[in-house]
């Protein structure tokens, strides 16, 4: 597909589909689901690393996969600090530059703390990471993320695992329109077309992962969020036809007025 | 006695009537509570079975994705001065009493981390000289060594103690009312300190006041209405959610089991009822977790892994030290009916498409929480 190079800091992307792995009924089928969505960065939580080499490790199988890039996150930090210990142990276990800053202090609805990712981005950003910040989508807190040195934003467009696609539409188009750095939709998507929304609003890229893991056939789910993904940004570089609230009205209501060096009778 | 209060007083939505449309609106709601939940209780409810299920499945599925969290509980000591009219340790049953001293707990956390075990609960009885604070924050600083995820379920404590056990590194704590029916709980609990109702009900909020991540509650079913019960459990939820937001909430379904001294339960639930009341809680509470002990039997767990279920406890031992090779014998808590061993329970998880989880979490998160709450 010619869908571009994504660039996020000195990393080049040929697949504009992040995944996330949690939530998959074996470790099997999450590496099925990997390989078929042809994502080529995919998130792991640090919880979820099992050092002691255990079978729902998800660090080791993942680190195998050819042509995949690891992006270890922070999920179950309730703070800055916690996010920002949890980001160096991500990057010295895995060797990932890339960190998902996820700061979450409620376990329960998994939203993100503004406050918290914003101090923990400064600091991860001056330890050299590719910091990789999970936003509600305020325009606003994306403009400062950036500012700080975030290499990318990533807005959510619906809670964690809630399946109830873009709600927060109106905010990413303006966090899209006034970035400088690649916007990342993350969380809340349900379905290939949900993404295909994202990337013809003009998304860089999508992060899924509830979609895949929680469907009746998650590796066939991961191949349809590629196909959904790669139609989006197509359209959008295609240049999609310009909306109009009205039809063109036959009969014109501007008629009357008369071109510069006409008829001056009256 | 002293009245309920008012977040946690189920009495608006008790003992009321629901007709067919009640409960197919419950069980749709978008945004249910009290009212939907005391609808999905109620024993109109029974002929829907079916339909809460499914809704539960595709709830749990939905939040908690295609796994199952495991855990595992360790005794540490039966001694007990308690007086609970329905339990096996409690100070006047001639059960073998037993302590686990460090060595021997040494053994115990080798034995759970050969398993790949990484969430424990320590458990003991009440408040003993044998099993007290220090003798505590000892132990969860030594199973802190060895595994990610070690909670407690003990006696109530203070704040300050709380403290000092999240400290050494505990991250969360169990602690069931038993029942919220002040009536029965003053029956149940015969002398001692667990006679104050409220020291208990308060328990889970000095634990989170005291830098715990997270607390489960519940209650014992079988020792009152369980209708009346499991609202109080929903309103405790909500109240700590609310006042907590940053807390971990889990809630337990635990049935009375038979254990020494013969206590029969005079609300007896029966497997339908409780698997009505799972999905009850979990259509009306769809972020918690909800756990299913090895106090049910196999066909029980099995059936409702993943229906509603989100987490299990494993490869249970209710004696002092029931893990190592060395362990001296004492009286069980109470009977376990699914005593199948993690490859077992993991192969039948892996058959239903559930994915056995054992670690959930990273010795990294382990600081104490600090919860900012402006007191009134």
């Amino acid at each position: 597909m010619k869908n571009g190079i994504l660039k996020i800091g000195d990393q080049e992307l040929g697949s504009r589909l992040f995944l996330g792995t949690g939530k998959f009924s074996s470790t099997q089928a999450m590496l099925d689901a990997v390989k078929a969505s042809g994502a080529e960065l995919v998130t792991v939580a640090l919880r979820r690393f099992n050092r002691e080499q255990a079978e729902d490790d998800l660090y080791g199988p993942l680190s195998e996969l050819e042509n995949v890039r690891l992006m270890p996150n922070t999920s179950g930090a309730m703070n800055a600090k916690e996010a920002i210990r949890a980001a160096l142990l991500g990057r010295e276990l895995s060797k990932s530059p890339i960190v998902k800053l996820e700061i979450h202090p409620n376990p329960h609805h998994l939203l993100p703390d503004p406050i918290e990712t914003y101090e923990a981005a400064i600091e991860l950003v001056k330890q050299d990471f590719l910091v990789l910040p999970y936003i509600p989508a305020d325009p606003v807190l994306a403009k400062r993320l950036e500012d700080v040195g975030c290499a990318a934003v990533m807005p959510l467009g619906a809670a964690i695992g809630s399946g109830k696609g873009l709600s927060t539409a109106e905010m990413i188009k303006i966090i899209i329109r006034d970035s400088n750095v690649p916007v990342v939709v993350d969380a809340g998507l349900r379905s290939p077309s949900e993404a295909a929304c994202a990337m013809e609003m003009g998304c860089d890229a999508v992060l899924v992962n509830s979609a895949i893991a929680a469907a009746e056939n998650p590796s066939a789910m991961g191949a349809a969020f590629k196909t959904g993904v790669e139609a989006g940004r197509a359209a959008r570089l295609a240049g999609l036809m310009p909306t109009s609230e009205v039809a063109v009205a036959t009969s014109p209501l501007t008629s009357f007025l008369k071109q510069v060096g006409s008829d001056r009778s009256d | 006695m002293q009245k309920l209060p008012e977040w946690l007083n189920p009495e608006p939505w008790l003992n009321r009537q629901y007709t067919t449309a009640d409960i197919e609106r419950a069980i749709g709601a978008e945004a249910p509570t009290e009212r939907e939940l005391a609808a999905l209780l109620s024993p109109a409810a029974t002929d829907f079975l079916e339909p809460m299920a499914r809704r539960a499945q595709a709830i749990t599925r939905r939040h908690f994705g295609q796994t199952i969290k495991l855990y595992t509980p360790l005794y540490l000591s039966n001694f007990c001065n308690g007086g609970c009219r329905y339990c096996g340790i409690a100070a006047d049953r001639k059960a073998k009493r037993t302590v686990l001293d460090k060595e021997h707990l040494r053994h115990e956390m080798e034995a759970i981390k050969q398993m790949h075990l990484e969430e424990l609960v320590l458990l003991t009885g009440e408040r003993m000289p044998e099993a007290d604070l220090p003798y505590l924050r000892d132990c969860v600083a030594i199973a802190a060594e060895y595994i990610h995820n070690v909670n407690i379920e003990v006696f109530p404590m203070a704040q300050n103690e709380y403290r000092q056990l999240a400290d050494a590194g505990c991250t969360g704590v169990t602690l069931y009312q038993e029942t919220y029916d002040p009536v029965v709980y003053k029956k149940m609990h015969r002398w001692g300190d667990k006679r104050d109702y409220f020291q208990r009900l308060d328990a889970p909020e000095r634990a989170l006041r005291g830098g715990m991540r997270a607390v489960g509650i519940g209650v014992l079913l079988g020792l009152a209405d369980p209708r009346f019960d499991l609202l109080c459990t929903y309103r405790h939820a909500k109240h700590l959610l609310k006042n907590y937001w940053q807390a971990g909430l889990s809630i337990s379904f635990p049935r009375i089991q038979p254990q020494l001294g013969g206590f029969e339960p005079d609300h007896p639930v029966d497997e339908k009822m409780l698997a009505q009341f799972i999905f009850a809680l979990r259509i009306c509470l769809p972020e918690i977790p909800l756990v299913l002990s090895t106090r049910e039997p196999q066909r029980v767990r099995d059936g409702m892994a993943g229906l509603g279920i989100s987490k299990m406890s494993v490869a249970s031992k209710t004696t002092v030290g029931g893990y190592s090779d060395d362990s001296e014998e004492s009286t069980e808590q109470f009977s376990i009916s699914d005593e199948r061993n993690i490859p077992e329970l993991c192969e039948m998880l892996r058959t239903k498409g559930l994915e056995p989880v054992f670690k959930n979490w990273d010795a990294t998160y382990r600081e104490p929480a600090e919860y900012v709450r402006r007191e009134a």
